[in-house]
């Protein structure tokens, strides 16, 4: 396969990935600044997603519909979901022939739809919970569609590295963000909401009421988004997939290339899979979170080395 | 009278050729059953006939991207859903003539970039050849494998009142359109189901196969799965679609320069598992852009070496490097005598008179005939910097001649040919609009080969004589009947 | 019968690692009656395989690649050559009919090749310097003459104003420039009056005579004499170009001759030496000076490390590029 192919792939499945994150967390968050029994701020989304900004924190007056609308269609925001959806594109675009009709045209219609001008209108004007609902629909259309019709092969395992990475990117990006607020605030320690809302924007709410029977807890919010297996959005899930297709890649490899990155998955998978509430605790969970952030970039940046900078 | 109303207000346009009405304002014989077909047809139901092809179009990404301040724009390639159809009588012309005109525009090539006979025998002026932007001296006796320069070309033919085919133009370097006489075929059988059988119209569909078994045969190693690739300058292309149209119809790689590296005079491409050598390119990125160590050096879309790649003989590049000479406008009024020096030959289609602005007693005579005449660039295609005389303000011609002035050998002029008219459906009516036809060919060490069909590309506008997209042109679905 | 044994260095120096090196080099004397070759030594960093043809004008041209990461390249060639003077033309047939006889050649191969003059945007302005320059009645090679004279008195020799992408504008804005500049005007202005013309590279080997244009290449001009046929002149130094100039190529313009380009990958920064010292034969060494550094025969792909996307990095340029108009 082509490196240039490759790395597409790669990056074609981030960028879904990554809007379907920041879809999901922008719906919640909405929600629960509906819920006006408490100060709501848009500050730590704003810094998960744009990095630090206070020009842009600002700017943005933590107006949810200003906030919406930048995060969806800001035309600035290299991470606003048209832009994300048109890289996306034009990375499948420029893969056209090594994926199916039925996947290229999925995202092509996701292109059209998200480029329609009355997405931003109805944002700013209608009911966003159903204008998100949209957006976030044709990304589980589109993994669907990728499901059923991609075949098993070596762009699979490319498209699959790409999105367990950065899914677990992001797992470990909102915890810090969450749990760092509550330094500033310890009032948030014990404010369930707080982590309901967590919760709900990784979509892990349910499985977390049927884990622990005995209320919200922080520690155990914790332990279900990194240590959790049967969780989809766990750190865990996430490191245990990269290594399953990573491994599919053998055959297609260099054999001393392959063998690297297969030890620096497989030692950030044990780094996390023995680890404990208690031992996280241990470290810090700032500390944590950081060591298995660097595993993974370094990870990115090998596959980036071996693979698709060969051009 | 027809049942629906579409077909009774069709005003055939005086003094023009029309391809369905015959001059007593019947209908020829070979539009008959499509006719009759379209009259059981409600407008109602056309209709929506064309708002499925605009949506087919749309959703398989048959689109080009227009590029305004960073914002991509998407376009169609507009559609008109009545098909344009050849007999059998005239196809069977169109072919002889155009696999004469390419057999010695070949040879021409051959002999322009060796021995130069043709110009030493003074038929083609040596100026001409000498001042083309596209003679490249760097093909200077060069072999290219089995003698073949043009792999795949377009010409383009209209046909003035009488209905007399004229070849406009020769596109030998990257023609494109190829896909949208593909996907026109297919969309045509979406709407229209069991029509094509009736009327006994030719397949398209063997375009790819013929495509592929020729640039096959160019490998220069002889092994049984040689690596052919089709280079694109990449998505930001107007014609990316095609590119990958073509790709996944002949299952060959689709490339970009980055994917490319020349090692030791062999062209390689980067694989995940290292470096895979490459036989055959199927390159749709101009010449100018291919090697920025020989040709423009700021390039980013091609291959540092190739020209050194393909000089050896290690690699074949289709079409051939250096093709710009044979079409170059100013060159093309010489094509009848080069077919008669080359193939003792009489020309079976005919060229359009052309004037070349170089000579100072055409440019006088141009310059008196203005409002008749059509000025072209010599190297611009795509409708690009032409000046239609009869349409033109006097600003805009006193503005043109001094351009002209400037560089005369750039410059030709051709009277105004009245293209012929076919009828399209617009606001729901059938109406006629200008058409041309551009039939693709294929040359390979077993001959030409051109597949019964083509793109019909048609000049929306009412009165427009211009077809190109870049000038609000479509396109129609060709048909060759048996 | 001089000889001179020259030694040539290019080096480039890349700030970082870069890989895909191509390169092109025209780097090997020209062998005729008026110069041989006894030896040339070719040594390129990483020993890669020199490819070698002959281009359109007749010159030998190598070339060769260099794919794996290298944070220097450097290409020496050490060539051992002997000229033999060249007899100046006798000029002695009328003028009107030798400039007749350089009428009839201007359609012919391959003198229509160097005679078409380039637009720039002083143009009317250089016409008219001709005009008035210009003496009625004189031949071709006394008119050439006078031209390089012209120049040589009109344009200062300045090392550093002028780079080689620089125009004919500028050096003409300028009034000043090195070699290459002197070369460019000078066959501008001989196209112009109709004269054949084509542009030199190579060497000089003044034996400390402290001409202009040692240590580095050197270019020149040759003009075409009806009856003799191409002498080189040199405006930079006011001199016919004879033994003491050795010729590596001959081409329209300084892109047909340049002595070694080449287009990499890798982050864009570099740096580029050249030097060259010759050696007389039974005479000392001129001494060694140190690298000169240039700006020239280089281009870049500019490509950053991996970043972010694919895409990203190439999209403005390439954006530019690829909407290339297709047929």
């Amino acid at each position: 396969m082509l490196s240039r192919v490759a790395a597409s792939f790669f990056w074609l499945s981030r960028y879904i990935e990554r809007s379907d994150g920041i879809l999901r967390m922008l719906k919640i968050n909405y929600a629960s600044s509906q819920d006006a029994v408490r100060e709501f701020t848009w500050e730590p989304v704003i810094r998960i997603y744009s990095g630090v900004d206070d020009e842009l924190t600002s700017k943005l007056h933590n107006d949810s519909r200003a906030v919406l609308s930048y995060m969806v269609s800001g035309r600035n925001n290299p991470n606003s979901i048209t832009n994300m959806i048109t890289l996306a594109r034009e990375n499948a675009r420029s893969v056209q022939e090594h994926i199916t009709r039925d996947l290229w045209q999925c995202l092509n219609e996701y292109y059209h739809c998200v480029k329609d001008p009355s997405i931003n209108q109805r944002l700013m004007e209608d009911d966003p919970i159903s204008v998100l609902d949209v957006l976030i629909k044709q990304i589980m259309l589109y993994y669907g569609t990728a499901e059923i019709s991609m075949e098993r092969g070596q762009g699979r395992s490319f498209m699959n590295i790409g999105k367990y990475l950065e899914r677990s990117i992001q797992a470990v990006d909102i915890l810090d963000v969450k749990f760092g607020s509550v330094n500033a605030n310890p009032d948030l320690l014990t404010d369930t909401t707080y982590w309901k809302h967590l919760l709900q924007s990784l979509g892990g709410y349910e499985l977390y009421l049927k884990t622990y029977r005995d209320g919200i807890e922080a520690q155990n919010v914790m332990e279900l988004v990194i240590l959790n297996d049967d969780f989809p959005r766990s750190v865990i899930y996430s490191a245990n997939n990269i290594h399953r297709y990573y491994d599919r890649l053998k055959n297609e490899s260099h054999l001393s290339n392959h063998r690297n990155i297969a030890f620096q998955i497989g030692k950030l998978q044990s780094f996390i899979q023995y680890s404990s509430a208690q031992s996280i605790r241990q470290v810090g969970l700032h500390q944590f979170l950081t060591q298995i952030r660097q595993d993974l970039f370094a990870i990115g940046t090998s596959m980036n080395e071996h693979y698709f900078a060969n051009y | 009278m027809y049942k629906s109303a579409h077909f009774n207000d069709y005003n055939a346009i005086k003094g023009v050729w029309d391809e369905m009405y015959s001059e007593n304002s019947t209908i020829r014989d070979h539009y008959q059953k499509v006719i009759s077909y379209l009259s059981n047809e409600s407008t109602d139901n056309l209709n929506k006939k064309e708002e499925l092809a605009r949506r087919l179009f749309m959703t398989q990404g048959i689109t080009f991207t227009v590029y305004n301040s960073g914002e991509g724009i998407e376009k169609i390639f507009p559609f008109d859903i009545i098909p344009r159809i050849i007999t059998a009588p005239e196809w069977k012309l169109v072919e002889r003539g155009i696999k004469q005109r390419l057999t010695a525009l070949n040879l021409f090539l051959k002999d322009v970039y060796h021995n130069q006979f043709i110009i030493k025998d003074g038929i083609v002026p040596i100026d001409v050849i000498y001042s083309c932007p596209h003679f490249l001296r760097e093909m200077y006796k060069l072999d290219v494998p089995y003698d073949i320069y043009v792999h795949i070309a377009g010409i383009d033919l209209i046909r003035d009142e009488k209905g007399t085919f004229y070849v406009l133009e020769d596109n030998l370097r990257t023609p494109s359109g190829v896909s949208y006489m593909l996907e026109n075929r297919e969309i045509t059988k979406r709407l229209f189901p069991d029509l094509l059988p009736q009327c006994n119209v030719r397949s398209v569909t063997e375009y790819p196969t013929i495509l592929y078994k020729n640039l096959m045969a160019l490998s220069p190693r002889r092994i049984s799965n040689p690596t052919v690739v089709l280079l694109s300058p990449g998505i930001y292309n107007s014609a990316y679609f095609e590119h990958t149209t073509l790709a996944r119809l002949m299952g060959v790689e689709l490339v970009e320069g980055r994917d490319l590296v020349v090692n030791n005079h062999k062209v390689y491409m980067k694989t995940t598992t290292g470096l895979q050598q490459v036989d055959v390119i199927y390159r749709r990125v101009d010449d100018d852009f291919l090697d920025p160590l020989v040709f423009n050096p700021k390039s980013v879309l091609g291959v540092a070496g190739l020209m050194s790649a393909y000089r050896k003989g290690n690699v074949a590049i289709v079409n051939a490097i250096g093709n710009g000479v044979a079409d170059d406008k100013a060159i093309y009024s010489y094509v009848p005598e080069m077919i008669k020096y080359y193939l003792n030959e009489e020309p079976i289609l005919k060229n359009v008179p052309t004037y070349q602005l170089r000579n100072d007693d055409e440019r006088e005579y141009t310059f008196a005939n203005i409002n008749t005449m059509v000025v072209k660039k010599t190297n611009e295609s795509g409708g690009y910097g032409m000046l239609m005389g009869h349409a033109a303000s006097e600003q805009e011609i006193d503005d043109y001649k001094k351009e002209i002035l400037k560089e005369p050998r750039n410059f030709i002029a051709q009277p105004t040919i009245s293209l012929s008219a076919a009828p399209c459906y617009l606001q729901g009516a059938l109406q006629p609009r200008r058409i041309d036809l551009r039939p693709y060919a294929l040359c390979g060490p077993d001959g030409i080969e051109i597949v019964p069909g083509g793109l019909t590309r048609v000049a929306l506008k009412e009165g427009s004589l211009v077809v190109n997209s870049s000038q609000g042109g479509g396109s129609k679905d060709t048909w060759v009947l048996m | 019968m001089p000889e001179f044994k020259i030694q040539h260095i290019t080096r480039y120096t890349y700030e970082g690692l870069v890989r895909d090196s191509a390169n092109q080099i025209i780097l090997y004397p020209i062998t005729d009656v008026a110069q041989e070759v006894l030896k040339h030594d070719l040594t390129i960093t990483g020993n890669p395989v020199v490819d070698t043809h002959i281009d359109y004008y007749g010159n030998q041209v190598g070339s060769f690649t260099y794919l794996e990461k290298h944070s220097r390249l450097v290409i020496n060639s050490e060539v051992l050559v002997v000229t033999h003077p060249k007899e100046l033309p006798a000029d002695d047939i009328a003028a009107d009919e030798q400039w007749q006889m350089l009428a009839s050649v201007q359609f012919i191969v391959p003198y229509i090749d160097f005679l078409k003059p380039e637009y720039f945007e002083s143009l009317p302005e250089l016409i008219t310097t001709i005009e008035s320059e210009r003496l009625q009645g004189e031949t071709p090679y006394q008119t050439a003459l006078r031209f390089a004279g012209y120049i040589y008195k009109n344009i200062k020799y300045l090392p550093g104003v002028t780079t080689v992408e620089s125009t004919l504008d500028e050096v003409w804005k300028l009034k000043a420039g090195v070699c290459q500049d002197f070369a460019h005007l000078f066959i501008q202005i001989l196209r112009l009056l109709k004269i054949p013309a084509r542009y030199v590279s190579g060497y000089i080997c003044p034996n400390h005579n402290g001409m202009r244009g040692e240590g580095a290449t050197h270019a020149w001009a040759e003009v075409f004499i009806p009856n003799y046929g191409w002498i080189g002149i040199d405006p930079t130094n006011n001199c016919v170009a004879n033994e003491t100039h050795v010729r590596l190529a001959v081409g329209r313009n300084f892109s047909d001759c340049s002595p070694v380009k080449g287009v990499y990958k890798g982050n864009s920064g570099h740096m580029l030496e050249v030097k060259v010292s010759v050696e007389y034969k039974g005479l000392p060494s001129s001494e060694p000076e140190n690298l000169i550094p240039t700006n020239q025969f280089i281009q870049t792909i500019e490509s950053e490390p991996f970043t972010t996307n694919s895409y990203r990095r190439y999209q403005e340029i390439m954006l530019m590029q690829q909407q290339q108009q297709q047929q």
